[in-house]
């Protein structure tokens, strides 16, 4: 049964989690989040889970560290500085083989920045802190995508044993809008046995979760280990949107979370004048859907990347093009969030 | 020269491109302030070693009790252990205000924040405050002090005097915060002479050693409910006496704990 509700896209996020058997939450204040500690600290003890507040964010990643190593469905979230504070935690944990789901609502930077939202954590994300380590990446576009992401990354972190990461961006966090719950969904991997959990030495050795392998070829023989897994989630996990495809567009947009929602409204804009533009969406911007991409860029005559940063993506989008002759960037850093008709008018110029 | 943490005061007195600071400012998130001010105070005594700087120079960092108490304690216990010739102010207004009114490790025993609320579960924050005034006096630094915005007389003999001392020095001010604590907005002065008057926010400092209560009510010490009832952060409290009860023993454990502690470090 799903119903409709008018919710914030950081409640959202605080439902889902609760609804997908997360019992464990540790965070800190950082604005544009703060609605995700604050109704934690409502839900959980509701719930009958645990929601403590750290002193800080690297308090709050290696709480998770440790909920996560006893077999708990554990989650924190923060905005762009706070993350930069989990890098190490993060790290730690793609090398222990922990699963957590994180979200990152992104604002402006570097520095503290400020409090607007922001797509320019996408390096952070997806080519991540020290050591050679990947985490799922997940960009919804609107709050029922806050929802089901979130939702769904406890599976996908519990299935691959490794973080999940959720970026959004102050937009997302505070735009409040009707999303439909699917109350009924049940989280597959909720009662998956943990055997690598630290659940006590009764009847057996004690096990242990350690990322510290100092003899020579031992580590690499692990990161080998692990690259296999991330070969496996760059087969499996790929997804991206496609819109406007059917009309065979002469151009297309590549663009993620907001933006990709304002260039639906580009490609409008640009329909009613005649001319024909496609977008491709990536859901998840690691693993990057870049064989897909190559696919829906074959025929256009341009590819427009949009993004909140000075251009983090882009490179992506060279990398898997493999040919950079094609793309036009446009971008709004500090903050800046773009309009759909800004996005047209930069389009405009470039097909005439 | 002035560095502070992210919170209330850094926002609101350095709107880009101004500033209302009459000297040099430096801004750095919440953990780093003490750690920023010790490296530009390093970079002076380089300097003055080199002949390169003649002035003396005041250094002097500001936090929140969230900078402060929580995420900045790291770094400040290094940079009073490490001796630094600067002065570290916590202004201390019992939460997270800034972000929204978040519990911190400063927030008292049953108030109710955002993230610590008052509900069916739970009654506000089930902890006691951290006594951070006391973890600094416990790094055997030259001078700390605990202050109210209320008591303008004893707040500026303690900065004067901190001032004139060399060496790592600690300041506490309680400051009410309006929106945080919910009380009418002219009775700011009011709200903290009342944390004095209750004992439940002592004035007092601790020279070298030797403690000495700047402010002591004497027989006129108020019970906490007098404190309590002002406020909206409390105000689901009022009616548990059990709680009521646990704060004020907390309130006087702590009080004639401070007695002592000056009759003890004052013998002759």
């Amino acid at each position: 049964m799903s119903e409709k509700e008018l919710i914030k896209g950081n409640y959202a996020v605080v439902e889902a989690a609760i609804d997908a058997g997360c019992r464990f939450y540790a965070g800190y204040p950082i604005t544009p989040q703060n609605e995700i500690p604050e109704y934690m600290s409502h839900m959980m003890p509701e719930a009958g889970g645990t929601f403590i507040q750290a002193e800080s964010e690297l308090i709050s990643i290696n709480l998770v560290f440790g909920a996560a190593a006893a077999g708990a469905r554990a989650m924190t979230t923060s905005s762009s500085p706070g993350i930069s504070l989990m890098q190490e935690g993060l790290s730690y944990m793609a090398g222990c083989e922990l699963p957590a789901v994180i979200v990152n609502v992104m604002r402006g930077g570097p520095g503290l920045g400020n409090i607007q939202p922001s797509q320019a954590d996408y390096f952070q994300a997806v080519k991540p802190g020290h050591g050679d380590y990947h985490m799922i990446t997940l960009a919804p576009h609107n709050l029922n995508e806050m929802y089901d992401y979130t939702f769904g990354a406890f599976d996908l972190a519990d299935r691959y044993r490794n973080p999940v990461i959720i970026l959004a961006d102050g937009l997302l966090g505070q735009l409040m809008e009707n999303i439909e719950l699917d109350r009924t969904k049940k989280p597959e991997l909720l009662n998956a046995p943990k055997p690598w959990a630290l659940t006590g030495a009764r009847g057996r050795h004690g096990q242990r979760i350690l990322s510290l392998l100092m003899q020579p070829g031992v580590l690499e023989k692990h990161n080998f280990k692990l690259k296999e897994k991330w070969d496996l989630i760059t087969k499996n996990e790929q997804k991206f949107e496609l819109t406007n495809m059917d009309s065979n567009p002469d151009y297309l947009i590549v663009a993620f979370g907001t933006v990709a929602r304002v260039a639906k409204g580009t490609i409008q804009k640009a329909s009613a004048d005649g001319i024909k533009v496609g977008l491709f969406r990536p859901i998840t911007l690691w693993p990057y859907p870049s064989e897909a991409l190559k696919e829906a860029a074959k025929n256009v005559k341009k590819v427009f990347v949009f993004e909140m940063s000075l251009g983090q993506m882009v490179e992506d989008v060279k990398l898997a093009l493999g040919d950079a002759s094609k793309i036009e960037f446009y971008g709004r850093p500090g903050g800046g969030v773009p309009a759909a008709g800004e996005l047209y008018e930069f389009i405009k110029k470039r097909v005439k | 020269m002035v560095v502070n943490a992210t919170g209330c005061m850094e926002v609101t007195t350095t709107i880009f491109p101004f500033s209302t600071w009459k000297v040099p400012f430096l801004h750095n998130a919440f953990e780093n302030a003490a750690a920023t001010i010790s490296g530009v105070e390093g970079a002076y005594q380089s300097l003055k070693k080199q002949g390169k700087i003649a002035e003396n120079i005041k250094f002097v960092a500001f936090g929140g009790d969230g900078g402060t108490y929580d995420i900045g304690l790291q770094s400040l216990s290094g940079a009073m252990e490490r001796g630094h010739d600067m002065m570290y102010v916590c202004y201390n207004n019992q939460a997270y205000m800034n972000t929204g009114v978040q519990r911190s490790s400063a927030t008292p025993r049953g108030a109710h924040t955002t993230t610590a609320p008052a509900g069916k579960v739970i009654a506000g924050k089930q902890q006691q405050a951290k006594d951070l005034t006391e973890i600094m006096a416990a790094h055997r630094i030259p001078y700390v002090a605990q202050t109210i915005v209320g008591n303008w007389p004893d707040a500026t003999k303690k900065f004067e005097k901190a001032f004139s001392i060399p060496g790592p020095k600690f300041v506490n001010i309680y400051t009410p915060c309006i929106p945080g604590w919910g009380y009418d907005s002219t009775s700011t002065v009011k709200m903290s002479k009342m944390a004095a008057e209750t004992c439940m926010w002592p004035c007092y400092e601790v020279e070298n050693g030797k403690y000495k209560i700047t402010y002591n009510p004497g027989a006129n010490k108020k019970p906490v409910t007098e404190f309590l009832k002002t406020q909206v952060r409390f105000k689901h409290l009022l009616k548990d006496e059990a709680v009521i009860a646990e704060i004020q023993k907390a309130t006087d454990d702590k009080w004639n704990w401070l007695l002592m502690m000056e009759a003890a470090t004052n013998k002759a």
